[in-house]
């Protein structure tokens, strides 16, 4: 599973950290940082709800 | 809910204004269609032809795709009521009708304004404008939760932001009314629906240009004084525009979030078990707020324009032809929320769509949840009763869900001591 997040479409509107802590983290840029880019499958669930509950849909969860 | 299907797709109605001022929100209908047909082309009266979307997924797929499906064209869906091709809102050009690239410049100048890290330093200004707005009408019997609570707090709080003196707010409060309610009688003081929006419009483009032309002399750190030294390609950003984004910020930052407070009380009301629940739990306010505005879904709809042929569920879509996104459908949407029909304060995850989704997802989302936050958290802590006093008077639109009147008994306690 890989993650990407979108950097220009990216607001900091936080929901991915609330969704998946483990993976996202919103720092004083405003901006999600990828703390990992490749979740493992344990953390599937968390990291499609914040694919899901970003506001500005700006993170892709793929299956590479 | 009923079960048997009574309605049928020649008579439903879902864009008369009547019919929301009258009914409030057309659930039964939109239910029917997100069963029946969910993509489904409407052709009403003195209205242009539009698809009616419904359902949470594909409000999400085409929301997603800024650039296939146009703001610009079309914002939103309108009764023609004068006979003429006319927007119930005056003509801007604000983030609400700009599309990719520009929309992305414009947004930029104050989307870091308004993220939860931004608003968060706003939340003890919030609390001191609740507390006092709450302290009115303490020690009252009755009052109507509208002009008393509702509609002062997103004003108050906007004002601060932009930094309007306090003794303007009243002239601003009446602008955004006739400005955004002009189709309902009750705020029009000219003699039709388009000479009281113009009014308003030129009242608050005449008030902006005066205090722009102060923040470029004296910068500030308000959100007035960040838009009129914002640039764009480099470039100042013209007048027009300029003053058409103080317009949207004062509109969008205060019907809304009026309309969520006034719905979230009504629905608790509703639901005593849910008020009592909150009461009991206040560490359940973050999901109590995504519900109430969820439940409320204050912006019934916007507009997209295809800009090229394209496929929604099964359903041709041609270039050119618009699609109305119905949020408030969306966040009754079977297929997304368990019992959607409940109003339960610990719903969790809430994925609803009542702040849009996508590039154009509401620029004060956070600033919303904040307020609301705050408003319910004293009102759970205060408000010891609370009752219908009247009937609701709903405003008369199909754009934003509106209770203008919501006559309450109450008992509300004084503020505890300050700690």
């Amino acid at each position: 599973m890989k993650v990407v997040v979108d950097q220009k479409l990216c607001e900091g509107n936080m929901k991915c950290q609330q969704a998946a802590p483990e993976v996202f983290e919103v720092r004083d840029d405003d901006k999600s940082h990828l703390l990992i880019d490749r979740p493992p499958e344990r953390l599937r669930q968390k990291v499609k709800l914040a694919e899901r509950m970003c506001p500005r849909q700006a993170i892709t969860v793929s299956d590479e | 809910m009923e079960t048997k299907d009574a309605l049928s797709l020649e008579s439903l109605n879902i864009i008369g204004p009547d019919y929301y001022a009258q009914n409030g929100y057309p659930h039964r209908e939109w239910t029917y269609l997100r069963k029946h047909k969910p993509v489904f082309w409407c052709e009403f009266p003195k209205t242009d032809p539009f698809w009616a979307i419904t359902k949470h997924a594909d409000i999400t797929q085409i929301s997603k795709q800024p650039r296939l499906f146009l703001n610009g064209p079309r914002l939103l869906v309108f009764v023609n009521e004068e006979g003429l091709e006319q927007s119930p809102t005056p003509p801007f050009r604000h983030l609400l009708d700009m599309d990719p690239p520009e929309h992305n410049e414009y947004r930029a100048i104050v989307s870091r304004h308004f993220t939860p890290r931004s608003v968060r330093p706003l939340q003890p200004e919030i609390e001191n404008i609740t507390r006092h707005v709450l302290d009115e009408v303490t020690g009252r019997e009755q009052c109507d939760f509208v002009t008393d609570v509702s509609s002062k707090i997103p004003l108050a709080v906007i004002a601060e932001l932009l930094g309007v003196p306090h003794k303007d707010w009243e002239q601003l409060f009446r602008w955004t009314n006739e400005t955004i309610g002009g189709g309902d009688p009750e705020f029009q003081a000219g003699t039709t629906a388009q000479e009281t929006m113009e009014r308003s419009r030129l009242g608050l483009f005449q008030y902006f240009t005066d205090m722009v032309a102060d923040r470029m002399k004296h910068p500030t750190n308000d959100i007035t004084s960040i838009v009129a030294n914002g640039k764009v390609h480099g470039q100042p950003i013209p007048q027009f525009e300029m003053l058409s984004y103080y317009f949207l910020l004062v509109v969008a930052g205060n019907e809304t979030t009026r309309n969520a407070t006034t719905g979230g009380l009504r629905a608790f009301i509703e639901y005593p078990e849910q008020w009592q629940k909150l009461k009991r739990h206040p560490e359940l306010i973050d999901s109590a707020v995504e519900e109430i505005v969820r439940w409320t879904s204050p912006v019934i709809q916007f507009a997209r324009t295809a800009t090229e042929d394209t496929v929604i569920r099964g359903q041709k879509i041609k270039a050119g032809e618009s699609v109305c996104l119905f949020y408030p459908s969306a966040n009754r949407d079977e297929e997304v929320f368990e019992e959607p029909f409940k109003f339960d304060i610990s719903r969790d995850p809430n994925p609803h769509l009542a702040f849009g989704i996508g590039q154009h997802s509401c620029l004060g989302a956070n600033l919303a949840r904040l307020e609301l936050k705050v408003i319910f958290s004293q009102l759970a802590e205060r408000l010891d009763h609370a009752e219908l006093a009247g009937p609701v008077e709903r405003l008369r639109s199909s754009f934003v869900g509106g209770i203008k009147h919501m006559p309450i008994r109450m008992k509300m306690k004084p503020a505890a001591a300050a700690a």
